[in-house]
């Protein structure tokens, strides 16, 4: 028995339920000494992730490669980051519960066995076991209906993609009698052709993962979701599972589905499109930041999504390379929006920057280097991530596809310019509170990365690299 | 004679034949249970009880059982009139078709099925519907707060049974119930697994709504619980039906700890008298705690019932259930 | 014969039943619909041979599910009118949607295959000689533990968020300690007494009656189970 293969996930999956003992037990509320131990046990699983062999494992249900090495340290990374942006703002909002670290990383375990997933079963099992600690964090402040609300409508749209994604793999079982990802591609690798059970079959799935990414057409729930959620939940919402699914979806398009690529290229295409669309012009109108990010992330998961579309190994490695990027840009501008108080009151309207250069000039220009670098203004971290993605497209002969990504860059230039301009043009608001230190330090870190990173970005390069390599491989 | 019996009409007349053998017996038992009961609490609370109808009252049954024939139907204007009448049949026919698979002794099961203890659990974990339609269907507050209670009541007890039946179907490897009571032909298994028996026994009192258990019917604050606004014969199938369920889970309880049809010892005097003899005598003595149970105890109050059932129960028969595991693993004994 | 006879019978109420759930006019009836359906794909269940499925079903859908469904159903009091206003302001819509999945269904039913290698890839097929129960036990902690665990890890999610989104810790209640109760000692005489002696004869120490101007009727014994008749 190979068990050991899958050692990061145990040990995870055991931490997390020594956490949850260990907070349950005592009368007093343990909210800070869990979610320092969750932090801490994430980053172990990711140490071990680094050390992982490569091979499948526990019945063929499970597969470690570069490839998942890569996506999982991404989202261990996420969700870390995640839960030390909840720490200040959910003691002050009276959400310091020890449930939450537990859930966040049990809902880590589930993005780890997504992205391990070698097995249609292991694939929604996965999903399953991230999504479910998803809609319980959405409406984690049940008092509040904004919150309530968020978790219900979640869960609601989020069983209807399971649903979808359920009906779609049994078409693919019926065709092939077997679930494995390896089997599944001999089987449709035969030259007879497949029926078109199996065509409907792989869109209903792709379908169930683009809800999960939130990709046009099913981001309908994202601006609502993201906006309800708890702050720190929606910097969590935007980064840890949008990089499990994407890499559910990478996997699952080219590995099993790998030589239906001419069926499924098309949807992935039409996906991408329409997420830069929508997310470059829907999110001109918000006043409300979470639902400006919200937009954003859609208008993200397009341009990575540009480099599945396009398939090749460059393609591949600009996806990758694209997801890294994203989340940490993405934690670092959440934790400014987490850190956005005033008079103890959490505020997130854009306007509530205004004026934010003149009283907290630190917060402004890491707010400010992370917009900039989510538009794409050289040389910050984020113009490299979509450099990449274009360049895979035009390369593959994509012409379009460049073309539409980097109009609709421009355009949402616009409102990411806009956030600074009014950070730094406007009439102050009123001084928002000092942030606390873990915010601080997570915005310096984030911010550093996305600054220098065009420095140094062989390392992270050359790891986007392998990991293309392992899956094409 | 062999042809027909082979045939699908003779199969059909062979299996007819062995249900009324199995449920007339049954249903006499009931009849008679409601007397020994009524006459153990007497004697308990040192009065004669009923002692009227016949030598030593014991035609009283039937005397009750015409009372509840002559008397009127009454169903509430506000009633569900479909669901009203259907509620007490349906716990009656489950009390009586769980008896399809009760071994009474070797061979004799009228379907010996592989996973008779399963079929069993699953006609018990039924048993809720006829209470809690019942109480629905009778528009009534009383009727509806005992359905309530009892739906909340035999969930959370059946847990508890689950895990029970799991912990002896470790120690038997088979889900088939006569093989269940071969497993115990040497040592019965309420005595290596005494403290499941006794968690058993206590879910079993719950499940069927008994005493100290009773809060469903709860006479003193639920005038009669769900079936208040019942009467004449369909309240005397819910009367016929929580007997039957009693009869039923001390055959269960039989069959699970009391080694089903097995004489104590293996020895002579003993293992002249059949194996059905046995098999009644044990229900009769477990039907004789259940009464015993009821004329000692006080009823339980409903958050201590819960209490009971989610926070005693629940963690003691997990822990017992990992340590019997661990134990036949290790021993070796763990049956293939 | 009788088998297939069997299957369409039960396959039949099986849909009429599912259309019931949707179409019934009562919640209730509704979930009792629901439960019929539930019995008849046991049933469907068993005639395929699989007795274990079935009756697990059984327990835990109807046994278990099911009935917390009614409880919540019965205890709500839904307007049904008020939910069929939304219903068919979107019911074009949703026919629309249903409509293009069923023309769907219907192309893959007409166009379909299977895979060359499909018949020997079908997982874990059962060998005559043991008993379903038997062979799922085989393999769901070998084969498929990694699943099965999995599984077990999203319900004790489930159970995790149920609390954190219900569970209140309202001030001020007080808690029974029962252990502290049961120990207790000093106010509870325990004293043999001889059977048929009078409370009177033997002397026993009783409360003084709080209000002497209205004696209590002593309830004359066996009134405990006056429920029953």
């Amino acid at each position: 028995m190979s068990w050991t293969l899958a050692l990061p996930e145990l040990v995870l999956a055991c931490s997390g339920l020594v956490l949850l003992l260990a907070g349950v037990i005592p009368k007093q509320e343990t909210f800070f000494p869990i979610t320092m131990g969750a932090i801490g046990a994430l980053l172990v699983t990711a140490v071990l992730v680094l050390g992982q062999g490569e091979g499948t494992a526990l019945g063929g249900h499970y597969v470690a490669d570069a490839f998942s090495g890569f996506m999982k340290i991404l989202a261990l990374g996420a969700a870390a980051l995640g839960l030390l942006l909840s720490i200040d703002f959910n003691e002050k909002e009276g959400l310091g519960r020890f449930e939450f670290p537990v859930l966040v990383l049990f809902a880590s375990l589930g993005a780890m066995v997504m992205i391990s997933a070698n097995d249609l079963m292991a694939l929604y099992l996965g999903l399953e076991l991230l999504s479910l600690p998803l809609y319980v964090i959405a409406a984690f402040n049940r008092d509040n209906a904004r919150s309530s609300e968020a978790g219900l409508k979640y869960f609601v749209l989020g069983a209807l993609a399971s649903g979808l994604l359920l009906y779609g793999t049994t078409l693919v079982y019926g065709f092939a009698g077997t679930t494995n990802f390896d089997r599944l591609a001999d089987a449709f690798s035969a030259a007879q052709g497949v029926s078109a059970g199996v065509i409907v079959g792989v869109v209903f799935v792709i379908a169930g993962l683009a809800f999960k990414v939130s990709a046009v057409p099913f981001h309908m729930w994202t601006p609502d979701v993201y906006e309800g959620a708890p702050t720190p939940v929606t910097a969590y919402f935007a980064s840890a599972p949008k990089v499990a699914a994407i890499a559910l979806l990478t996997r699952v398009l080219l590995g099993p589905f790998g030589d239906l690529a001419a069926q499924w290229q098309q949807v992935i295409l039409l996906i991408s499109f329409g997420s830069m669309i929508l997310g470059s012009f829907a999110a001109i109108g918000q006043i409300n930041l979470k639902r400006l990010m919200a937009y954003s992330s859609i208008g993200h998961v397009g341009y990575a999504l540009m480099g599945l579309a396009v398939g090749s190994d460059t393609g591949l490695r600009g996806l990758l390379f694209y997801m890294a990027i994203y989340v940490f840009m993405n934690v670092g501008a959440f934790a400014v929006l987490v850190a956005m108080r005033r008079q103890g009151r959490a505020v997130e309207q854009v306007e509530d920057l205004a004026g934010l250069a003149r009283t907290d000039l630190g917060m402004a220009l890491w707010m400010a280097a992370f917009m900039f670098s989510m538009a794409g203004i050289p040389p910050l971290a984020g113009f490299f991530s979509k450099l990449y993605v274009f360049l895979a497209a035009v390369q593959g002969g994509f012409w379009t596809l460049a073309v539409v990504g980097v109009l609709t860059s421009v355009v949402s230039a616009y409102y990411y310019l806009r956030v600074v301009k009014v950070m730094f043009f406007d009439q102050p608001a009123g001084a928002l509170d000092r942030a606390p230190a873990s915010l601080t330090i997570v915005m310096a870190g984030t911010g550093l990365f996305t600054l220098l990173f065009g420095l140094f970005p062989a390392p992270l390069l050359a790891a986007a690299q392998a990991a293309a390599a392992a899956l094409l491989g | 004679m062999d042809g027909f019996l082979a045939s699908p009409i003779g199969i059909l007349a062979i299996t007819v034949a062995q249900t009324l053998a199995l449920l007339v017996p049954v249903l006499i038992a009931v009849a008679y249970l409601t007397l020994a009961e009524r006459k153990v609490l007497a004697a308990m609370q040192l009065r004669r009880g009923p002692n009227v109808v016949g030598p030593f009252g014991l035609l009283q049954p039937f005397a009750d059982a015409l009372k509840m024939l002559m008397k009127e139907t009454i169903i509430p204007s506000g009633a569900n009139r479909v669901l009203f009448i259907l509620a007490p049949m349906l716990l009656f026919m489950l009390a009586m078709i769980a008896w399809a698979v009760i071994p009474v002794q070797d061979g004799w099961a009228i379907a010996d099925i592989n996973v008779g203890i399963l079929y069993l659990f699953a006609v018990s974990s039924l048993g809720v519907y006829g209470i809690i339609i019942a109480g629905w269907a009778s528009n009534s507050k009383y009727a509806f707060l005992g359905a309530l209670r009892s739906a909340a009541q035999m969930v959370s007890y059946e847990v508890s049974i689950g895990f029970v039946i799991v912990t002896v179907l470790l120690c038997v490897g088979s889900l088939n119930l006569s093989d269940v009571v071969r497993a115990q032909e040497r040592v019965w298994f309420f005595i290596p697994l005494f403290p499941m028996f006794i968690i058993f026994f206590i879910s079993a009192l719950a499940e069927t709504n008994r005493a100290p258990f009773d809060l469903p019917e709860g006479e003193s604050e639920l005038v009669a619980g769900f079936f208040v606004e019942y009467s004449s014969m369909s309240f005397a199938l819910f009367f016929l039906g929580e007997y039957a369920n009693m009869i039923l889970m001390s055959a269960l309880t039989t069959i699970l700890f009391l080694g089903g049809w097995y004489p104590p010892v293996h020895v002579v005097p003993f293992t002249w008298i059949p194996g059905f003899v046995w098999f009644a005598l044990k229900i009769a003595l477990l039907l004789f705690v259940f009464i015993w149970v009821r004329a000692t105890f006080p009823r339980y109050r409903y958050d201590q019932l819960m209490r009971l059932g989610w926070k005693v129960f629940l963690p003691f028969s997990l822990v017992w259930l990992v340590l019997t595991a661990a134990v036949l693993k290790l021993t070796g004994w763990l049956p293939a | 014969m009788i088998a297939a006879l069997a299957f369409y019978l039960f396959a039949a109420i099986l849909i009429a039943s599912a259309v019931m759930v949707v179409t019934a006019r009562n919640p209730v009836h509704s979930v009792l619909f629901l439960i019929l359906a539930f019995f008849n794909a046991a049933a469907l269940f068993l005639i395929a041979g699989a007795e274990f499925l079935a009756m697990t079903l059984v327990i835990v859908y109807v046994g278990a599910v099911a009935v917390l469904f009614l409880f919540v159903v019965m205890m709500l009091d839904i307007d049904f009118a008020r939910l069929r206003e939304g219903f068919q302001r979107y019911a074009p819509v949703g026919a629309v949607i249903g409509g293009i999945l069923f023309l769907e269904l219907l192309l893959v039913v007409g166009s379909w295959s299977f895979a060359d290698q499909a018949e020997d890839l079908r997982l874990a097929p059962i060998t005559g000689d043991v008993t379903n129960a038997q062979a799922l036990g085989r393999v769901i902690y070998t084969d498929y533990v990694y699943l099965f665990q999995t599984a077990g890890l999203i319900l004790l999610v489930a159970m995790i968020g149920a609390i954190v989104l219900t569970h209140r810790q309202r001030p001020g209640t007080r808690r029974q300690n029962i252990a502290a109760q049961v120990n207790r000692s000093g106010s509870v005489l325990l004293e043999k007494v001889p059977s048929g002696a009078g409370i009177a004869t033997l002397g026993i120490r009783r409360p003084p009656e709080p209000e002497a101007e209205k004696p209590k009727v002593t309830h004359e014994a066996g009134h405990g189970h006056g429920g029953h008749h």
